[in-house]
């Protein structure tokens, strides 16, 4: 299958996600389509696989025009896409639901119906290892990206589309995907990989697209193009504002004593987790997202069941076996930006005043004052450049980067000894990642511990002083940042405990 | 906001709803053969035309406004109960209980000790579903719902049973109140002290809802649990909080119909007074002002019925018929508007 | 002194069975209704409006068959205003599901009063003759009821339609995820419509079989909280077919058995007794929640809304 985008355009609103980009994507080859977030990569290919209507331009597949308007239209004509969230439902098992999707599923479905072999047959070539028996909610997220992948194949796609497939993946999933990639292409399908990573391209691609602000700027053979290059091309010339600095910790004294602590909740599990956190020390926790980091959070800030051991933070518990108490003090001592700030860190239908304050609810007269409330509010909502800058509108209008920069402003505007970030930058630009980093900062300066869990290493390596590695809910490795690589922590992610 | 806008957002509605419900309910009476404009006029007489009416209307709305108030309140934290019913029959019964206990007191003692132990008993009948739905997480609609039947077996147990009083020549009901038990009425007629009762606990439930620390707590346990356990809010001791009051409001509300209106207790009691709160919560959209001028409308509307029954010979249950056509046609209008406002 | 003969084992197992039957059928639609991602409170007024339309089929066509036909359609007539409000306009299943309830107790004891006190014969022992020679298993099927026969037949015909068709597959995955269904080119809206309607039917049919084959008489609120204790249950039985016969013989079982105390002469007073099946229930249903809160199970659908 032959395709052509020509001259396709999208706004939303003020802003032009596609601006007359034209791509060709040839029968047979691997496609890699690279920017940076927001650069307008999944735009294009939501356009194509006819979740969003271009504004304007034409689709030609092999030399005809063709209007997709929907994603059904777009799978009649052979184009299947894998989001990064999928479509798949949890409480069925694997083999429902491939058959689920499958089109020419029968009405009678016994076990013994030899219809469940050929829905199983694209998910057997690719992964012989899942049991089609298996609930979806119990494999790996690198499993039901499989199962996804599975479901596509079914429907007899031409053109495969990947959105950022590597984002969730251990390296070795990772790898194990480039090869299904090939062979995908080997036999004749069309992939496109929509990505950030060079490390995608450099693996499996035979062509690469680079979109800048959403623009095309260069197609060209994969091979053909150094990384250095292709980050010029990717971020264009811009400034990147000087790092803010980082203290060495007091060494010997130990501030925050993790006590070899377990959970588990219906999601996730963490085994033995075992840290001690100097005064001023930043300890970053890498991994691969959903090993088990919500819950180490969630345990460290008081807010988890522990089946063993507690935490310790300035000679206090601060969490301990068993359910943790309620605790009105907990607040002024830890701050704790949560991941997913909209379901974990927002009371989404209260006002900005009111979720600026929650830290401080328990202290407050019985009859609070508003006027002192919203000029509070205004304060912190100035000072961490939250937009919109009304206290008086509701989290849930705001977006994903302003929620975070809202609970950040919140944890971090206090004098905590703790401050526990997931995902801190998760949604912000640049310039905002900085200004966040640098809040949490100076609290690491003023001698408190931070735990960090980021999922981008290179941060980690350059800010944190430690990285732990957390791998299937434990720690597989402790490192100095200064002597960690990259492929050390890979490895340790992948679960491979680290021999001393 | 500009006028148009609120004509839009507030009015409409109100008048769509009624307008629809008017027209179910001409159809129901079209149906039974009855000319709808002349009986809806003498419903009206009859529930607001002179002095008797409104007082019979305002016997009405005192349980009511408690029932509606004991739904509110838990809204306010997200809980959806449909108990008031059977709290007010285990309210009446802890009630009566003491009540038959000190048959010869004075009414200073009686009174207050009466209403004191009904307000327990209600709590109490609120607060099981309560530490259900804290504890176990047990849905408190269904277990509100189910002690709504296991209460009023309960009084039909000890009406049968041991409070069955043998002058009432086999009906089943306890001995009568005496009058040191019968709550102060008002104006010579039948409104009594639990009307007042009701429009104080909704006016300082209100203030408290809006403007206190607890209020605001209350609206972040009912956004997110989480964030709220984050913030040090006890969301389960607040559950069972929030139903005990609830059920207390309930209690009161029981106490009051048996002291004042039955003069004993029997089954029965708590009428569909339980129900009628629950519209009338949803009709007012969960707001403790607004529950006050609502409950003075269906609390009409259960007094005209009186009227239907004696102007069209319509059997009594015809209000709940016409309550839970009300229900649906605000149910219509509200989400109908909701859903073109997103089309818009 | 108790009466022995009262408790018969074969004897109670049949009059649970009848006393349960309702309760099931009405636990099967709730469950279907459930499974597609509803919660219809109303099962309790539409159980009324099934067993007093289908009482009065009954009454003027003298055939109970068409008795039970009316009272399901009745069910599924009521059913449709849920249908209607959730699914067309969105509204709040609660609040929908408790107006069907009121506007089901009021019509029932409005229509119902000229029915009060009337009697009908309700079905012929179909396979009595036959069966009656047959020892020990004779009598058992000989007293079973058609209603408590088409309950029987009715629960594994749900569970393997829910397990083991596309249709069935088709409304697990509309109560589990409306997004993704819609993804896959289902129509979530049709299928809810559908769960609803189905589930008014059971639950009509249900409120029929109590009135036309276990009491056959009309009392007003006859149903005496069977449709709620149903919707109950169904989280009981886990939103499964298979289970939901365990889960009404709790109900249908204890009311047997305290029917049976009460005739064997027991000195406890019979409104006390009456109480066993809804404590019984509800002990069951703090178990099963407590339990399910550590496994889970609902549909994800229905977690939103119904905690």
């Amino acid at each position: 299958m032959h395709i052509e985008l020509r001259g396709i355009s999208k706004h939303f609103g003020e802003v032009a996600a596609n601006a007359d980009v034209n791509l060709e994507i040839k029968a047979g080859e691997v496609l890699a389509l690279l920017g940076e977030n927001g650069a307008g990569k999944s735009t294009l290919m939501k356009i194509l696989y006819g979740f969003y209507q271009g504004d304007s331009g034409e689709i030609v597949i092999d030399g005809t025009t063709v209007e997709i308007d929907t994603p059904r239209t777009a799978m009649a004509l052979g184009i299947g896409m894998v989001f990064q969230q999928f479509n798949l439902i949890p409480a069925l098992s694997v083999a429902e639901n491939l058959m689920l999707a499958y089109p020419k599923s029968p009405w009678w479905q016994s076990r013994h119906r030899p219809v469940w072999s050929t829905v199983l047959e694209n998910l057997t070539k690719l992964a012989r290892d899942i049991d089609p028996s298996k609930l979806v909610r119990h494999l790996a997220i690198g499993e039901q990206q499989l199962v996804e992948l599975a479901k596509v194949l079914n429907l007899n796609a031409q053109l495969v589309i990947l959105d950022e497939p590597t984002a969730v993946l251990t390296p070795q999933e990772s790898e194990r995907l480039w090869a299904l990639v090939r062979q995908l292409a080997d036999s004749g399908r069309s992939v496109v990989l929509i990505t950030h990573k060079f490390e995608d391209v450099e693996a499996c691609a035979d062509r690469v697209a680079i979109m800048r602000a959403g623009r095309l700027v260069e197609v060209a053979d994969a091979r053909g193009k150094t990384i250095d290059e292709m980050v010029t091309l990717m971020m264009g010339q811009h400034q990147v504002a000087a790092n803010p600095s980082v203290k060495s910790p007091q060494k010997d004294i130990q501030k925050l004593w993790i006590k070899s602590i377990s959970a588990k909740d219906r999601r996730a599990a963490i085994v033995d987790i075992e840290l001690q956190l100097a005064p001023g020390e930043i300890l970053g926790i890498a991994g691969v997202a959903g090993n088990g980091q919500r819950l180490l959070a969630d345990a460290v800030a008081g807010l988890a069941v522990l089946d063993n051991g507690e935490v310790i933070l300035d000679g206090e518990v601060v969490s301990r076996l068993g359910r943790q108490p309620v605790n009105p003090n907990r607040n002024s001592k830890i701050g704790y930006i949560p991941e997913q700030p909209l379901e974990n860190g927002v009371a989404s239908d209260l006002d900005l005043t009111t979720n600026l304050s929650l830290h401080r609810l328990v202290g407050m007269p019985f009859f609070p004052k508003k006027q002192t409330e919203q000029a509070q509010a205004q304060k912190l909502i100035d000072e961490f450049n939250v937009r919109p800058s009304d206290p008086t509108k509701l989290a849930q209008d705001l977006s994903g980067g302003n929620l975070q920069k809202l609970v950040s402003a919140r944890e971090l505007s206090g004098m905590p000894s703790l401050v526990v970030a997931c995902y801190p930058s998760m949604g912000l630009d640049i310039l905002s990642t900085r200004a966040i980093y640098e809040q949490m900062f100076k609290h690491a300066e003023r001698g408190a511990c931070i735990l960090w869990i980021s999922e981008d290493l290179d941060d980690l390596l350059q800010y944190a002083h430690r990285i732990a590695v957390l791998s299937h809910g434990k720690i597989t490795g402790i490192l100095p940042a200064a002597s960690a690589d990259r492929q050390t922590i890979g490895l340790l992610m992948t679960g491979a405990r680290k021999t001393a | 906001m500009n006028g148009s806008r609120v004509l839009r957002a507030e009015v409409f509605p109100i008048l769509a709803s009624a307008c629809l419900f008017l027209a179910l309910g001409a159809g129901f009476f079209l149906l039974e053969g009855h000319a709808p404009v002349a009986l809806f006029l003498e419903m009206v007489k009859s529930a607001f035309g002179d002095s008797f009416a409104w007082s019979e209307t305002l016997v009405k709305v005192a349980p009511i406004l408690l029932c509606a108030s004991a739904v509110v309140l838990p809204a306010k934290l997200g809980l959806v109960t449909v108990g008031a019913q059977g709290q007010m029959n285990f309210g009446a019964m802890a009630g009566t209980a003491l009540v038959l206990s000190m048959m010869n007191g004075s009414a200073w003692v009686v009174l207050p000790l009466m209403l004191l132990t009904a307000s327990l008993g209600g709590a109490f009948w609120g607060a099981v579903p309560g530490v259900f739905k804290a504890r176990l997480g047990v849905n408190e609609t269904i277990s509100t719902l189910m002690l709504n039947y296991l209460a009023l077996q309960l009084v039909d147990y000890v009406v049968h049973g041991p409070w069955k009083d043998p002058s009432n020549l086999g009906w089943p009901a306890s001995a009568n109140f005496p009058d040191a038990a019968i709550l102060p009425t008002f104006f010579g007629s039948r409104v009594h002290l639990g009307l007042v009762i009701g429009v104080v606990a909704a006016l300082i439930l209100h203030v408290l809802v809006t403007y206190s620390r607890w209020g605001i707590a209350l609206k972040v346990m009912r956004s997110n649990q989480r964030v709220a356990l984050s913030a040090g809010l006890n969301y389960e001791r607040n559950v069972i909080i929030v139903m005990a009051i609830s059920g207390l409001l309930a209690g009161i509300a029981g106490i009051a119909e048996t002291s004042v209106m039955q003069g004993r207790l029997q089954a029965g009691l708590a009428g569909g007074y339980g129900w009628s709160g629950f519209l009338v919560a949803w009709l007012s959209g969960q707001s403790f002002l607004r529950i006050i001028p609502m409950s003075i409308l269906v609390g009409g509307l259960l007094s005209s019925a009186d009227a239907l029954q004696l102007f069209a010979q319509l059997p009594s249950s015809s209000a709940i018929i016409l309550q839970g056509m009300l229900f649906v046609s605000a149910l219509v209008v509200m989400n109908w508007v909701k859903l073109r406002g997103y089309h818009a | 002194m108790l009466d022995s003969s009262a408790f018969n084992i074969s004897d109670l197992t049949v009059s649970s069975l009848r006393s349960s039957t309702p309760i099931l059928l009405a636990i099967l639609g709730e469950t279907l209704t459930q499974r597609v991602g509803i919660i219809n409170l109303g099962v309790e007024g539409q159980m009324l409006v099934g067993a007093l339309a289908g009482f009065a089929a009954t009454l003027s066509f003298g055939n109970p068959w068409i008795g039970l036909l009316v009272g399901a359609l009745a069910g599924v007539l009521m059913s449709s205003l849920h249908a209607g409000l959730c699914v067309g306009l969105k509204a709040n299943q609660i609040a929908s599901g408790i107006a069907v309830l009121i506007l089901g107790m009021g019509l029932t004891s409005f229509y119902g009063i000229p029915y009060v006190g009337q009697k009908i014969h309700g079905f012929h022992h179909l396979l009595s003759a036959h069966w009656q020679t047959v020892p020990i298993l004779g009598t058992f099927v000989s007293q079973l009821t058609p209603t408590v026969i088409i309950g029987l037949i009715a629960t594994p015909l749900v569970g393997i339609w829910l397990y083991r068709t596309r249709t069935g597959l088709i409304w697990r995955s509309v109560g589990e995820s409306v997004q993704v269904a819609r993804a896959t080119g289902i129509n979530p809206a049709f299928v809810q419509v559908q769960g609803v309607l189905i589930g008014g039917f059971f639950s009509g049919f249900a409120g029929a079989a109590m009135s036309v084959d276990y009491t056959r008489d009309w009392v007003e609120n006859m149903t005496g909280g069977r449709g709620l204790v149903a919707v109950g249950l169904v989280i009981v039985a886990r939103w499964n077919p298979f289970l939901a016969l365990p889960a009404a013989l709790l109900f249908g079982g204890s009311e047997a058995f305290y029917l049976r105390l009460q005739t064997a002469g027991v000195a406890v007073s019979p409104y006390l007794l009456a109480t066993i099946p809804y404590v019984v229930t509800l002990l069951v249903l703090l178990v099963s929640y407590y339990l399910a809160n550590k496994e889970g199970g609902a549909p994800q659908g229905l977690t939103a809304i119904f905690r």
